[in-house]
């Protein structure tokens, strides 16, 4: 049921991608959190959370998003999300996240405009 | 016209039990095609009703989903019980995403989420036992 899987999909540009699947809860968040932290501390700035197989989040997974999401910014760093459900964007949008992150349509378009800072 | 479709069930208190309240949230919805995107609020809504009573609560969670099949204005009404000590709504905090992020405690977004993903949100609340009632309508907000 919602199997969580995590997969960091590029390891090697300047955005980290993170492709995420499954239900972001407190155990699916966790292990963003510790994955993300991770590459912030190695370097990497900007990271890509790819939601196109999170269909569910709830409030506990969200809350570990914002532990990674402060970390972000404590870096100037930048925390993206592509691929999001409506009923996710709509999340989103009530809790405001679009003034911190930056929300992309899809991959290649999220891609193209952080590798090339804008 | 035809008769609404109706879902109770207890939940375990145990991990991931609140999914077993969205599958039924959302075989409700679909016996009375209702609007996919929607039915996902939905499901997003009850998810957080539900582990607000899980967490809160003691005790057996109740749910019951009702999904009403009226042709032009389907809706669907959903109820979540728990038997904990309850709590006052008019004392719950509305979470701010600036003061989450300097604080500690970034949890506390789940009331918030259940009252802005539904179109009406009824909590009745006494020591004992907390109702948390909640109504969407086709093509809500």
């Amino acid at each position: 049921m919602e199997t969580f899987e995590l997969k960091v999909a590029d390891q090697h540009g300047k955005v980290a991608v993170l492709e995420v699947a499954g239900y972001i809860n407190n155990e699916g968040g966790e292990v963003i959190a510790k994955e993300a932290r991770k590459l912030i501390d190695a370097g990497r700035h900007t990271l890509l959370l790819d939601l196109r197989a999170t269909r569910i989040i709830n409030s506990i997974g969200i809350s570990l998003l914002l532990e990674v999401l402060e970390r972000i910014l404590e870096v100037k760093g930048t925390l993206a999300f592509c691929c999001l459900t409506p009923s996710i964007a709509k999340t989103f949008q009530i809790m405001g996240l679009a003034q911190y992150t930056r929300i992309f349509p899809d991959r290649a378009t999220a891609l193209a405009e952080l590798s090339s800072g804008q | 016209m035809a008769e609404p479709v109706r879902v109770r069930l207890v939940l375990p208190r145990a991990p991931r039990a609140e999914l077993l309240a969205s599958r039924a949230v959302e075989e409700a919805g679909q016996r009375i095609a209702f609007p996919r995107d929607t039915l996902a609020e939905v499901k997003l809504a009850v998810v957080e009703a539900c582990l607000n009573a899980i967490e809160y609560g003691t005790g057996e969670v109740e749910v019951e989903v009702i999904a009403h099949p009226n042709d032009a204005h389907p809706w669907i009404e959903v109820a979540v019980v728990d038997h904990g000590p309850g709590f006052d709504p008019s004392q719950v905090p509305r979470p701010v995403l600036e003061d989450k992020l300097r604080s500690r405690r970034k949890r506390g977004w789940g009331l918030e989420l259940v009252r802005r993903l539904m179109d009406e949100v009824e909590i009745t609340s006494r020591p004992g036992m907390t109702r948390v009632r909640m109504i969407r309508r086709r093509g809500g907000e």
